[in-house]
């Protein structure tokens, strides 16, 4: 009995070494990639190009100038291309990025300007990738090789890409890596200032600052809009943005695919950082931003015209004027002014929708880069009531920007030039931009303060094709007590 | 052969000096190598099928109405080499067969089918198409089921079409199967082949001594001490399937003096991939169990089970990239720093702890009382693409970044994308090669790019854009139960438990790892207001919150975020049965009752779900509660000792599991809506044969499923008719009211046609159909707080037209012809030919709801034309094929060793064949799905298929004493 255990035993501890050593395979075998990895070395490597390979974006739009026959580039070509040719003669534009995509602002695109300060010329980089500001982010200096690209217009900008028929299309993403190349060169941007009235084509594309700024004041304070969030923004949300400096003003753009589209616009005034561009049809100027961090209206005191103010108490009473334009006859018949004073074609006339009857004017398509064109009421004596207000009904459609504003003047006699007007606090609503909106009522306004014989004067200030917004104006009333 | 005629003159030796009036067969077996007597081995008269098994001396003795004449006993035990015995009974006298030896089975099938489980873990999206049921099957003697356990489970063939939650996993007699899908999870006891060669399994429905059991049967794997033969094992395996190398060691004690017995395994399985690119294989595996015989009557046993592993995992893929890439192809990996890194890693570690105590309250009595406690977490990794940067403008919160899906199969990456239109320019060909090149030339996840974005942005202080995430279930199981078996009389026995399961299991996703950055903000990128708003400004403010309470946090490395709740599951069951054994048939009659509870109980509060109750996310949910009941019977026929009819039937109901309670779980409390009970109805009639050289069995199944339900989740582009911009929407798909039939017939017959030769057939012809059209309904974020829909979408009748479409799950048919030769001189080979059919796609539910016929206005649209829809929406069928797969082995014993090894080759003829496969919903109307599958260069958003293996070698070589 002994003697079998003895042996059962030492077979035990024989058995006992094998499993021992068996459990030391197990633990040590470390055949299998563990989760534990470095993390790679992303450190960028100077690409080594010589001096003489490198080629500045002046120099792509003087190779497209030249191939569209001019001297200087021509911005409306669209169609006008240049190819740099597949051979051993590796050419490298060279540049600082501007844009960023983070945000969603820019979308398989890279603006580059050719110096990160001082900028003279930009260009747009069409690219099938996403996201790009991983890798070329705002102050970045890259190289983009020419071999097989081509450059032309596209919506109205300088644009760098491939060739798809006769326009320039993205670089397709498989080629990313032979194409663009990063430099370890990295800048602070220093935003070059410049005012509305110094927008010129070959600012396009450049990172700019405009100084002394605010939004429109019908699309900020109580009933403000998002950046590009409302149900009417298709696309892109276009907001207009004055100048306080001149009376000027630029469509801001920002995409619907922005991060931060659904954030309100802010109501101060101050400057802010953005790209100069041109909208989808290439021929307005926009301005767009990366985040809404470069924007730095931080000042409360707005630059908006003095309104007229009125502060007794108003409303409650009945019709004095009333006008639905149903069955009107003519302007002049009726006693209305309608007065074009840049002296165009442009016009206020009666037109109808489903049996309904209103003003509508707009600037789209005449041609007129002045369209200032006033529609003004027949006067209303105020002296017989108190507590008067105006409201009237506004239908926008294909809004590209506030241009319509509302005066009334006591001394009107015929010239809105030499009349004295004063602004009304009227919040003109922001229509689609591109299909009709909705009549919104306006007011009432209290213009309880007035007395004598007024006038009401509809202003609209057009400019084809940057400030082409169609305007319906109906069921125009002022009442009583 | 000649041993066993030997015993045969042993027998009628003995006899014949037997004095006794009684008429008694007895003997005992023993272990052919070590001969040590083997306890549990079923003894069976084969004429009138009275089995008896042996006790812990390997001895038995059949006292009972013993048939007269030529007789023919079996004896078997899983793991060992089943063997026939013929013997001539006269009336009172004793027939005494002691020393009959069983010889250890070397063949090492179970390997196999453990590889199979794990390929099919490891695709699995609990999507109920990869799954496979073979696993449960290994245990079965059965012609049909080896074949389907071994030959049929490389492909998704599923035995009467049954999922794997339709069958119950017991170790120990306590049920394994999660109570989130109801499956078993095989990778928690995986690598430990050694310890599992006993078990027990029950065919389908069939009386079942732990449980009431499911459609596919019950197999319970018996882990205790004293229950392994003596002797260790010692083997290394090498593949080229999931894993590539495996490494195992065990030994069992047998029963020690003092009463003692234990049991240790220990093993490694590794390797950097599989049979597809990229499937890393990193499993150890501990086992050990302890038990004490206290005294007679009662025994103590410990298990512990600790099976860790991790490995990388493949997904479907479309014709094109297949096309491109061929069925090795894998998109989850890509170099990082010379290494291959798979994205998708799924790491499992619940280790298992149980206490068993077995009690025999007399010598008929038996009470098993069991407690199990299991914990750990099973974590799936991805690539998270949506990190982000808060900036707080004027008190308004924005968060900008985020970035494409960096997948390299995503379809924008593929050049069916670029020539999607009808007549494509140049620049479109030049774009679509490029692509092409480019994903032949590389298609790997690029890291290099991932670290380099954060790296940039890190620079610039900002967060991580892309992360590695770790969607985590952490549970904490506990299991009590009692299991009784009475042996009432002689032919009467009675079998019944008590168990109570209690799950808390917390879900979440984990920052695994920030790929170089430094933290990730904690909001949802994609969540913004809707258009049709119609909630309050400051609930829209915090609307991307993952956590309102605690919003936007920055998680590092190990940090919850995302989502974060804790589903609590009990279950109270009872079972009964009894067994009735006569002359000429046998019968039982079981019943079962449960009650099931599920709450959620949200640690979040999410941003779209703000609150408590049904409709927000923090805190409790309402308590879902099911009350089921199942009762079953059956009989067997013995029309002759050779000719057997059996039939079993049942009816009974099941909760559903917890993945299917929920419809939003990681964001809402949310209960699905309509949920009810699943209820089952089942019959199945074999006619059984078997003769000393023919053994078979034909059965005919049918089984009715009622009130079944389905959750999956998906992007789609195609909800226009709702209002919802763009009609993109990434929506849960709920299916209710779920009604399937399945019917069929399955064939085993083997011959053993020479002492050495077997010649073996099966087949199952089946069909397996959705009986009614299901209710559907779609819940969404992008549904939320609109005015103009429900925050619960349904088309049309509310209902999805799935009547008479196959319910997907691999081939309705499967055949086989095969032979095995096993030489007296322990060398064997083994050969089958498997064909199947009929297997066909898992449709898009949506697609087949009214949503097809909906133009954005709600209305038909005006080109609909139902002849071209019906050929639209017509079951895509997957081709027949038939894999040979051949299998061998030899041993040898040298001094007190055995050595040998084992071999199969599968798929020797490297067919090509698709095993399953699923449409995308992406698109789901008319215009959009003709418009695709009408594209001269192929489909955008083509059905994904899952492929089967070429061919594949397994090896075993082992050492035993």
């Amino acid at each position: 009995m002994s003697e079998q255990y003895k042996l059962q035993k030492m077979k035990t501890l024989k058995i006992n070494k094998l499993i021992l050593l068996l459990i030391g395979l197990v633990v040590f075998n470390g055949c299998v990639e563990d989760d534990d990895f470095d993390t790679p070395n992303t450190s960028i490597v100077e690409p080594n190009i010589s001096e003489t390979a490198k080629v500045q974006i002046s120099s792509l739009a003087g190779e497209l100038a030249q191939e569209q026959g001019n001297g200087a580039l021509d911005y409306t070509d669209e169609e006008t291309t240049f190819s740099y040719a597949f051979n051993e003669n590796d050419l490298f534009m060279e540049g600082y990025v501007v844009s960023s995509d983070e945000g969603g602002n820019f979308f398989e695109e890279i603006i580059i300007q050719d110096n990160f300060e001082n900028p003279t010329i930009g260009i747009k980089l069409l690219i099938d990738v996403n996201p790009l500001f991983v890798r070329y982010e705002p102050g970045r200096k890259i190289y983009v090789k020419l071999n097989g690209l081509s450059v032309g217009i596209t919506n109205g900008v300088l644009t760098l890409g491939a060739l798809n028929g006769n326009e320039v299309d993205k670089i397709p993403s498989a080629v990313e890596g032979d194409v663009i190349f990063r430099s370890a060169d990295i800048q602070t941007l220093v935003p070059m200032p410049v005012d509305f009235a110094d927008f010129t084509d070959d600012k396009t594309n450049l990172f700019l600052q405009l100084q002394d700024v605010q939004f429109n004041r019908n699309i900020v304070g109580d009933n403000a809009l998002t950046y590009a969030s409302e149900p009417s923004d298709e696309f892109d949300g276009e907001r207009t943005l004055e100048s306080c400096a001149a009376s000027a003003s630029v469509i801001f753009s920002t995409s619907t695919f922005a991060d931060f589209k659904g954030l309100t616009l802010p109501s101060g005034r101050g400057s802010m950082n953005v790209i100069l561009t041109k909208d989808f049809f290439g021929e307005v100027f926009n301005v767009v931003i990366n985040t809404p961090e470069d924007i730095n209206l931080d000042s409360t005191d707005r630059c908006d015209p003095d309104f007229l103010e009125c502060t007794d108490p108003s409303g409650g009473g009945s019709a004095i004027f009333e006008e639905d334009f149903e069955g009107f006859g003519t302007y002049a018949s009726e006693g209305w002014d309608n007065i074009n004073i840049s002296g165009t074609d442009t016009d206020w006339f009666i037109s109808s929708f489903s049996g309904n009857f209103y003003s509508r004017i707009s600037a789209f398509s005449s041609g007129n880069s002045e369209a200032d064109v006033w529609l003004v009421t027949p006067a209303i004596n105020m002296d017989g009531t108190t507590g008067e207000e105006l409201s009237f009904d506004v239908q926008a459609n294909f809004d590209n920007g506030t241009n319509l504003s509302v005066w009334v003047s006591t001394d009107y006699a015929g010239d809105p030039t030499t009349a004295t007007w004063s602004i009304l606090d009227a919040t003109i609503p922001v229509g689609p931009a591109s299909t009709f909106g909705n009549f919104e009522t306006v007011g009432p306004i209290n213009i309880s303060c007035v007395d004598g014989d007024m006038v009401v004067g509809f202003f609209y200030e057009g400019s084809d094709p940057s400030a082409t917004t169609r305007y319906h104006v109906d069921n125009v009333v002022v009442t009583g007590n | 052969m000649k041993k066993s005629f030997l015993l045969f003159l042993f027998g009628i030796a003995f006899s014949l000096i037997s004095f006794a009036q009684q008429t008694i067969v007895k003997g005992s077996v023993l272990d052919g190598t070590t001969g040590e007597p083997i306890p549990d081995v079923t003894i069976t008269i084969e004429e009138t099928g009275q089995t008896l098994k042996t006790d812990a001396r390997g001895e038995f003795s059949f006292t009972q109405n013993v048939p007269l004449g030529e007789q023919v006993l079996k004896i078997e035990k899983v793991g060992y080499v089943t063997k026939r015995y013929p013997i001539i009974v006269n009336e009172g006298q004793t027939v005494d067969i002691s020393g009959m030896t069983l010889d250890f089975d070397t063949s090492d099938k179970k390997d196999l089918y453990i590889i199979s489980i794990s390929d099919d873990n490891l695709n699995s999206e609990d999507d109920g198409i990869t799954d496979n049921i073979s696993g449960l099957l290994q245990a079965s003697r059965d012609v049909f089921l080896s074949a389907a356990a071994f030959d049929f489970s490389a492909t998704f063939f599923r035995p009467r079409g049954l999922d794997n939650a339709n069958g119950k996993v017991l170790i120990n007699g306590v049920e394994m199967n999660k109570q989130f899908n109801g499956r078993p999870q095989w990778g928690n006891w995986g690598g430990l082949n050694d310890v599992q060669r006993n078990q027990e399994f029950s065919m389908g429905m069939s009386a079942n001594d732990y449980n009431f059991g499911d459609l596919a049967g019950t197999n319970n794997i018996m882990m205790r001490a004293s229950k392994y033969r003596r002797g260790g094992r010692i083997s290394y395996a090498s593949a080229n399937r999931s894993y590539q190398g495996r490494v195992m060691a065990s030994y069992s004690s047998g029963l020690l003096e003092g009463g003692w017995s234990y049991s240790v395994l220990g093993s490694r399985r590794f390797g950097e991939e599989g049979f597809r690119d990229g499937t890393l294989y990193d499993a150890n595996s501990f086992f050990v169990a302890v038990e004490k015989q206290i005294n007679d009557k009662h025994s103590l046993n410990f298990t512990g089970i600790y099976a860790q592993n991790r490995r990388g995992r493949s997904t479907a893929i479309t014709e094109e990239v297949f096309r491109l890439k061929g069925r090795e192809y894998n998109p989850f990996w890509g170099i990082q720093n010379g290494e291959q890194r798979n994205s998708r890693i799924r790491e499992i570690e619940e280790p298992i702890l149980m206490l068993n105590h077995y009690w025999d309250i007399s010598p008929k009595i038996k009470l098993n009382t069991n407690v199990a406690y299991q914990f750990g977490e099973i974590a799936n990794t991805r690539i998270d693409n949506g990190g982000t940067r808060l900036v707080t403008i004027n008190g308004e919160d924005a968060y900008l970044g985020g970035a494409r899906n960096p997948d390299p199969t995503y379809y924008q990456n593929l050049p069916s994308f670029f020539l999607q239109d009808a007549n494509p320019t140049a620049y479109d060909y030049q774009q679509a090669f490029l692509a092409e090149q480019d994903f032949i030339n590389d298609g790997q996840w690029d890291w290099n790019a991932l670290y380099e974005g954060n790296a940039t942005l890190r620079a610039q202080g900002g967060n991580s854009l892309y992360a590695l995430q770790a969607d985590v279930v952490k549970d904490q199981q506990w299991t009590f139960n009692s299991i009784l078996d009475a042996e009432l009389a002689d032919n009467i026995r009675l079998n019944a438990a008590v168990n109570y399961r209690t799950l808390k299991s917390e879900n979440f996703a984990r920052v695994e790892d920030l790929l170089g950055g430094t933290g990730y903000l904690d909001v949802d990128f994609f969540a913004e207001e809707d258009d049709n708003s119609t909630i309050s400004d400051e609930v829209a403010a915090n609307l991307a919150q993952s956590d309102v309470r605690n919003p936007n946090r920055i998680a590092g490395e190990g940090d919850r975020y995302k989502y974060n709740y804790e589903m609590n599951a009990d279950v109270v069951s009872a079972f009964a049965q009894a067994q009735f054994k006569y002359n000429k048939i046998d019968f039982y009659l079981g019943a079962n009752m449960s009650q099931t509870t599920y709450q959620r109980n949200g640690l979040y509060e999410n941003g779209f779900f703000q609150g408590g109750g049904n409709d927000g996310s923090f805190g409790e949910s309402d308590q879902l509660d099911f009350s089921n009941f199942g009762v079953k019977g059956g009989f067997t026929y013995k029309v002759t000792g050779k000719h057997l009819i059996d039939v079993n039937a049942s009816y009974f109901t099941k909760a559903p599991p917890i993945r299917t309670s929920f419809s939003n779980a990681r964001q809402s409390n949310a209960k699905v809506i309509g949920l009810e009970s699943e209820k089952i109805q089942s019959v199945d009639a074999s006619y059984i044969f078997r003769s000393p050289i023919v053994k078979a069995r034909v059965t005919g199944f049918y089984t009715g499923f009622q009130d079944g339900s389905d959750i999956g989740f998906y992007f789609t582009e195609d909800l226009a008719g709702l209002g919802i911009d763009s009609g993109d929407a990434f929506v849960q798909e709920i299916l209710t009211n779920i009604e399937r039939r399945h019917v069929g017939v399955e064939v085993g017959i083997e011959a053993q046609v020479t002492p050495t030769i077997k010649l073996k057939g099966a087949a199952s012809v089946g069909q397996y159909t959705f009986q009614n059209n299901p209710n559907l309904y779609l819940t969404s974020v992008d549904f939320l707080n609109r005015s103009d829909i429900e925050p619960e979408v349904t088309f049309g009748d509310g209902t999805t037209q799935l009547d008479g479409y196959h319910v997907a799950g691999g081939p309705e048919r499967a055949f086989q012809i095969g032979f095995e030769y096993r030489d007296p001189d322990f060398w064997n080979i083994g050969i089958t030919s498997n064909f199947f059919s009929n297997a066909y796609i898992d449709v898009s539910n949506l697609a087949r709801s009214a949503n097809f016929t909906s133009d954005f206005d709600g209305n038909t649209f005006n080109d609909y034309d139902p002849d071209e829809a019906r050929e639209l929406l017509k079951q895509e069928q997957f081709d027949d094929y038939m894999l040979i797969n051949i299998i061998g082995g030899k041993s040898w014993k040298i001094n007190d060793y055995f050595v040998g090894f084992f071999a199969t080759i599968n798929n020797v003829l490297d067919e090509d064949y698709i095993t399953g496969g699923f449409e995308q919903s992406r698109l789901a109307n008319f215009r959009r799905v003709q418009e695709d599958q009408s594209r001269d260069n192929g489909p955008v958003f083509g059905p994904r298929y899952f492929f089967g293996n070429g061919t594949t070698y397994y090896l075993n070589v082992y050492v035993r004493f």
